[in-house]
């Protein structure tokens, strides 16, 4: 015979027993969301111009040579964006028709950040991987770089500049150059490396770092410069080599902090 | 006291998890996707299940979806023209013709915007557009639901796959989308062609398939990559054999049709089409957004000595000056058993994609 205190205590137990049985009882239905910790939303920006004023795509800007030249596409991948040994995304694609301005969104500490590494291009080590493997969310998974890789062997283009130019003085407005600068290939990959940098407060905790990309300094270049009558397409083939590391060099200038 | 303490609990603790739809319960549907292609994002708001593709495959094929019972989608887009057309244009219920090809209808998980001129953003958005079209199936969405409903097979499979009572334009479309997103096409010779040019793992019937590629097919893919051959890549490459962008190919001089331009309303956009896969394309003539093309020959002609110059015209088409890329009539033999390669006879074939008996 179980004794009164005895069934107190059984109750007891039974009645706790079955407030954790409904406690638990949908533990394995529940979604539990654990928000990660995430810092400030830091943006990275480009605006294309033209010497001093913005550039607009299919508008028409005139060279120091004088010709006339709509630019059509601006694209280029950034990758292994840090400061130092802290990382702050792994990889951005600028598309200037499809997204604007906008180069890369990551969350970080803008105090992490008061310089900035990166390479313009794709690094060796990762640009001839599959690339139908990378991440959703990664700018090099070919869903989201679509026009932007080549293949495996040659790997991702790392500058696209596509425009036509009227270079010649006919008197008439026909555009009789397609200009076409797809640059790739390991060996054409540059670095960037930004100190001071100036991040600005948007409110909402997101700070926006900004860039300019001034293709009148592109095509004339502080030291040489791409004449787009005899300068007009590279690939990155074979016998290209010279026009592609103009293409590289000038751009990497042309890529500064604002 | 203590008794209905315990019995309250244990009455809670049996309905606490009720779920919202009692009954309801979807059958994840798992997508065959090869392994050389990229993941498919599926709408967080129409995930796949079983039965929401048996349902669109159905609707598909449904002709009630017409005004006059007489046209079903797979009217336009038929299984043995790799879900196309094989008219220049589509005749609607009314006789009234479009003045646009029947787009294949092939890998459309992976397209970012839909119509030659991308005028919908999504799969969901661009399916309600052709029953209410007055050249098309023209019929109002109310009509076309209410015909449903008049079928019990229908009432009991759109609870199935939705789990809720009721029919409407969404729940159509967003079934017809599911269904579409199943109609995967990655195993053309191609496919073999392209894993064995990356080192990726051939299956026991890739090598078989692999077995078959004739030098003259493999010398095809060469001209069709290069930059000095048909230069076809830069719009048709990887896994989906596209890349997602609108382009102007140089059919006209002057449009008749403006294309994207119309959408955007930018006059820099007149005359661009959206860029469409190549895949199968042995089985979906005409060619061209205008379907103006009717066999490769022309298409392969075109690109060489065709094309036509204007203010859009793409920066890609970089031989345009002289007309195209001059591909003389061995070259462009070599480059049309090239495209032959695309054909995926397991997927027009696929039964799960034809009309349910």
């Amino acid at each position: 015979m179980i004794k009164f205190e005895n069934m107190k205590i059984v109750n007891a137990i039974l009645i706790a027993g079955c407030l954790a049985l409904v406690l638990t009882s949908c533990m394995d239905d529940e979604i539990v969301t654990c928000e990660p910790l995430e810092g400030s939303t830091l943006k990275l920006t480009v605006q294309p111009t033209f010497g001093a004023q913005d550039l607009h795509l299919d508008s028409t800007y005139t060279t120091a040579e004088g010709y006339k030249v709509q630019f059509t596409e601006i694209k280029f991948y950034i990758q292994d964006v840090k400061n130092g040994s802290v990382t702050m995304i792994s990889d951005g694609l600028f598309d200037f028709r499809s997204r604007g301005t906008l180069l890369l969104e990551a969350s970080g500490d803008p105090l992490d950040f008061a310089g900035l590494q990166a390479n313009l291009g794709v690094d060796s080590s990762i640009n001839h991987d599959n690339p139908s493997e990378f991440p959703n969310s990664s700018w090099l998974n070919i869903s989201n770089s679509n026009d932007m890789h080549w293949g495996w062997n040659p790997g991702y283009i790392f500058v696209k500049i596509e425009a036509k130019a009227d270079t010649i003085a006919d008197g008439n407005d026909v555009f009789d150059h397609n200009v076409v600068f797809h640059v790739g290939l390991d060996a054409n990959m540059q670095t960037l490396d930004y100190t001071n940098l100036n991040w600005l407060a948007l409110g909402n905790d997101v700070h926006e770092l900004q860039f300019g990309l001034d293709l009148a300094t592109f095509l004339q270049g502080s030291t040489q410069s791409i004449d787009l009558q005899t300068e007009f397409s590279s690939h990155s083939a074979p016998g290209q080599e010279a026009l592609t590391l103009k293409v590289m060099e000038n751009f990497k200038e042309a890529l500064t902090l604002l | 006291m203590k008794y209905a303490l315990i019995a309250f609990v244990i009455v809670a603790t049996f309905f606490s998890c009720k779920k919202d739809n009692v009954g309801y319960e979807p059958t994840p549907y798992e997508l065959d996707i090869p392994s050389h292609f990229p993941d498919m994002i599926i709408p967080i708001d129409n995930p796949m299940t079983v039965e929401g593709v048996a349902l669109g495959r159905k609707l598909f094929y449904e002709k009630q979806l017409s005004g006059d019972n007489t046209q079903a989608c797979a009217a336009c887009h038929s299984p043995q023209s790799a879900f196309s057309d094989d008219n220049q244009f589509s005749t609607g219920i009314d006789g009234l013709e479009g003045n646009r090809n029947s787009m294949a209808l092939i890998n459309l998980g992976w397209q970012n915007f839909f119509f030659w001129d991308g005028r919908s953003a999504t799969l969901e958005e661009q399916i309600l557009e052709p029953v209410m079209n007055p050249i098309e199936m023209h019929e109002t969405w109310p009509n076309a639901v209410s015909k449903l409903y008049g079928s019990q097979e229908y009432r009991d499979m759109f609870y199935q796959a939705f789990g809720e009572t009721g029919i409407d334009s969404v729940k159509v479309s967003k079934s017809i989308a599911q269904f579409l997103r199943t109609m995967i096409s990655g195993n053309s010779k191609y496919d073999v062609m392209y894993k064995a040019e990356n080192n990726l793992p051939l299956s026991a019937s890739d090598q078989a398939m692999y077995a078959t590629v004739s030098p003259e097919e493999s010398a095809g893919y060469d001209l069709f990559k290069s930059l000095n051959g048909a230069d076809c890549f830069h719009c048709h490459n990887g896994p989906l054999m596209q890349v997602q962008k609108f382009s102007n190919n140089g059919l006209d001089a002057a449009f008749t049709d403006n294309g994207r331009g119309d959408v955007t309303g930018n006059p820099s956009d007149n005359g661009k089409f959206k860029v469409p896969t190549l895949r199968n394309i042995a089985y979906s003539a005409p060619y061209m957004h205008d379907g103006r093309f009717a066999t490769l020959d022309e298409v392969i002609n075109h690109y060489s000595f065709g094309v036509n110059i204007s203010p859009t015209l793409d920066p890609l088409i970089e031989y345009a000056a002289q007309g195209g890329v001059q591909l003389g009539p061995f070259e462009a033999d070599l480059v049309k058993k090239f495209l032959l390669t695309l054909s995926d006879e397991s997927f027009i074939n696929n039964p799960d994609f034809q009309e349910p008996q």
